[in-house]
């Protein structure tokens, strides 16, 4: 069969929905334009867990205390699951492991927008539990009928878990919600901090870069960006109402004519010089990556050494 | 860079209690066999309860190709093997005799 051959069929198989697997022939764009979006997923999950393992100390009650270190040791459990088959996919093209994961610290590889934000007060930890993951979810979900199998499955994993850590958000600003008013103060300040990096979230409304014309082109996704944005605001923003939260946004409104949310665009260079690694903490947390996989590199050695005594 | 050590892929299986066969959930990176059990369990068993789990080097399943289409080719009609060949002819048969057709689950199972 020719490659020519070979890449109808393949578009066949996607048209009709089937997965695709590890070990399947599959054009090189397909190939390594998923190792990338799953390299950035995988190291997006660890990064994310960054700024709220910062707050497990200081975490008010002890509960609390024990949900949130679940909720980061679920996020660094998802970087492993996907790391672990964006390297099946990775392994033809002559990469590793370990490329994977540094390529973090050279800036070759991304992890997303929402994680280079501080994250300053408990209300932080709230609002990321309950918006940044919705915003997560809606995402995901969104790539549940991916149309890579590997990806397919370790997806319903992990949205199954992001479900406890919306309610661990929720229950934190629920609390927050109906405290003394400096509580209610601190929510609304972490909902005005976050706003804007929620709807940079998502990415802009039209948007032509190549990997996002193959990812879709290959039904490894099949929502845009607005439609999951607009999504998001169905979800989350009669619920954020309803708590007496005020929009950092006085023009965000519901558009009868043409059913879509309508919403202040966000300074769309915040998010270009974050994909530059130039955010408000990009080069803090890439540097605590960074110093954390060096103090550790004696424990991935240990594991493969073999115990001289036994051997 | 060629001798560099590498984890080993270990397929996990989850067995979920003793009256559940073992089942594939996915694989871990590990440097033996007894690292990758407990990077199963941290990995795959936060919440869910088990009662054993199997790890296997990856390279050591034998698999079938996903585009050997003809390893899994079917006649056209199974019927003759299935349960629906041939409970709704009978189940018509025994209303003559005013008789329900027996039922695995309902009859011998929970009866």
């Amino acid at each position: 069969m020719t490659d020519a051959e070979r890449l109808s069929r393949f578009m066949e198989r996607i048209e009709r929905g089937d997965k695709i697997e590890a070990t399947d022939w599959m054009p090189d764009e397909y190939r390594v334009t998923l190792v990338r979006f799953m390299q950035m997923h995988a190291l997006s999950e660890i990064m994310g867990a960054l700024p709220e393992k910062d707050w497990v100390p200081k975490a008010p009650t002890l509960a609390r205390k024990l949900s949130l270190m679940a909720k980061v040791q679920d996020e660094m459990g998802h970087g492993q699951l996907i790391m672990r088959i964006a390297e099946d996919l990775a392994a033809p093209l002559g990469k590793t492991r370990e490329d994977l994961v540094t390529e973090l610290f050279t800036g070759q590889a991304k992890f997303h927008n929402v994680f280079h934000m501080p994250a300053p007060t408990w209300a932080d930890v709230g609002m990321i539990g309950w918006l940044v993951d919705g915003a997560a979810v809606v995402s995901q979900a969104a790539l549940l009928d991916s149309s890579y199998g590997p990806y397919a499955r370790v997806l319903q994993r992990v949205c199954a878990e992001e479900g406890f850590h919306i309610q661990h958000g929720e229950s934190v600003c629920l609390a927050l919600a109906e405290g003394m008013p400096e509580q209610r103060q601190m929510l609304q300040d972490g909902l005005n901090r976050w706003w804007e990096s929620l709807l940079l979230f998502f990415g802009p409304a039209e948007t032509t870069s190549a990997s996002a014309t193959v990812l879709m082109k290959y039904r490894f996704r099949t929502k845009t960006n607005e439609e999951l944005r607009q999504k998001f605001f169905t979800k989350y923003v009669p619920r954020i109402w309803s708590l007496g939260l005020t929009l950092p946004d006085p023009d965000f409104r519901w558009n009868e004519e043409q059913q879509l949310w309508q919403y202040s665009q966000p300074d769309w260079s915040k998010l270009k010089a974050i994909v530059k690694n130039q955010g408000p903490l990009s080069q803090y947390r890439i540097g605590l990556r960074q110093t954390s996989y060096e103090q550790t590199q004696w424990v991935r050695e240990a594991l493969l050494s073999k115990p001289a005594a036994i051997a | 860079m060629a001798d560099k050590p590498i984890f080993t892929v270990y397929e996990v299986f989850v067995q979920k209690d003793h009256a559940s066969p073992h089942i594939w959930v996915g694989s871990v990176d590990a440097g033996s066999p007894d690292d990758a059990l407990l990077l199963a369990r941290e990995g795959f068993l936060r919440r869910d309860p088990a009662v054993s789990i199997w790890v296997v080097r990856q390279e050591q399943v034998h698999r079938t190709d996903y585009e050997d289409e003809d390893f899994f080719a079917r006649e056209s009609d199974k019927q003759y093997r299935m349960l629906t060949g041939y409970n709704k002819a009978n189940a018509e048969k025994w209303r003559k005799y005013k008789k329900d057709l027996l039922d695995f689950q309902k009859d011998f199972v929970k009866d």
